[in-house]
């Protein structure tokens, strides 16, 4: 399981080609090992620019979310580039659940300006188990009898998201975090096991219940920073579209994450968003208005 | 690995008396056949298949970590 991938990524500066490569990966920043291929150069007049390339390996861990045991990456003995430059290593990607604990809720709220790149998820731990609806409660007690029954040593916490949702789709706002160790298993590549694990359990609570049991499971927190980590992407790259006035394309994504690209790029003024292609190659494209 | 498909597939079918799962393990692979009455089968195969294939994800994540192979069988 534990193969390394390495793709090579361009962007208007490093940290950009290094957004775009870890999102294809779909690993976190302290996973991989960063070559700088190619510093990026303005030309004169935007004549002869040239976009930053970097290379990007995965180092032990490939399953992206393992923050309690990813090793610092180890640098390769002799790379032909030397790895020049480690763009921000003070930045940590963990929380983006932040979890007030407090058993009132308390409506944090924060200003989302349509440019805010450091989004973080607003939301409340619940302790009392019994405050939850029928559904949840349901739904964790069928999650903990998946897990039971795979062996997996793990404990859930519920959290309830404080902001207003779409009707629409992933966004409940019950959301059952999954902690353990080595839980890199349960995520899976691109999070599908993930996925199954939330459908089946859905899918045992609403039978059980007779009615749509909704809710999110995370499992360390993935899809919190996986979809931090696209927001960051969505707005560096419509920066880059208004910048170059000229519409950018992202890599193919699973129907969700376009999602969360859209979103993150709704309220802009001076871009919009629109997905092209077909099936799994269908990818967002971001345009200069 | 019977468990969860016991779980699974009790869970889900309205007659959990007849689910019956027999595994038997062939060197690194691990085969599992699942049987469910006739009216059940709808619905441990799910909508384009979709239950079955979920219940896969999970079984193959559980074999890795074995160092083993798993198939899923519904009759």
């Amino acid at each position: 399981m534990s193969e390394t991938r390495t793709v090579e990524a361009t962007g208007a500066d490093i940290e950009q080609a290094i957004e775009a490569g870890l999102v294809q990966l779909d690993v976190s920043r302290e996973s991989v090992i960063v070559e700088v291929l190619e510093e990026p150069s303005r030309g004169l007049l935007g004549i002869g620019a040239k976009q930053a390339r970097v290379r990007l390996t995965t180092a032990v861990a490939p399953r992206s979310a393992q923050p309690t045991y990813a090793p610092p990456a180890p640098r390769p003995a002799a790379p032909p580039p030397p790895p020049r430059s480690e763009p921000r290593p003070e930045r940590t990607e963990r929380p983006t659940y932040s979890a007030p604990r407090t058993s009132a809720p308390q409506p944090v709220r924060r200003e989302r300006s349509d440019q805010d790149d450091s989004y973080q998820r607003v939301t409340q731990l619940i302790e009392d188990e019994s405050e939850l609806p029928e559904d949840v409660r349901m739904g964790l007690a069928t999650l903990r009898e998946i897990l039971g029954h795979m062996h997996i040593d793990a404990s859930v916490t519920v959290e309830r998201s404080l902001e207003e949702t779409d009707a629409e789709a992933e966004t409940a706002p019950w959301i059952l975090h999954v902690h353990g160790e080595d839980l890199g298993l349960l995520i899976g590549h691109r999070g599908e096991t993930l996925s199954s694990l939330q459908y089946l359990s859905r899918l045992i609570a609403s039978r059980d219940l007779q009615q749509r049991a909704d809710f999110i499971i995370d499992v360390e927190n993935y899809k919190g920073r996986r979809e931090m980590l696209l927001r960051k992407l969505a707005h560096r790259m419509a920066k880059d579209a208004v910048r170059r006035r000229r519409m950018v394309e992202l890599e193919p994504m699973p129907p969700h994450e376009r999602r969360i690209i859209h979103l993150a790029l709704k309220d802009r003024d001076d871009v919009y968003t629109e997905s092209v292609g077909e099936g799994n190659r269908r990818k967002v494209t971001i345009v200069p208005k | 690995m019977k468990e969860l498909v016991e779980y699974v597939a009790k869970s889900l079918v309205d007659d959990p008396s007849q689910v019956e799962v027999a595994v038997e393990p062939d060197g690194n692979l691990v085969i599992l056949k699942l049987h469910v009455a006739p009216e059940d089968a709808g619905r441990v195969i799910g909508k384009d298949g979709r239950v079955a294939s979920a219940l896969r994800v999970l079984l193959r994540a559980m074999a890795a970590r074995e160092g083993k192979r798993v198939t899923l069988k519904i009759d």
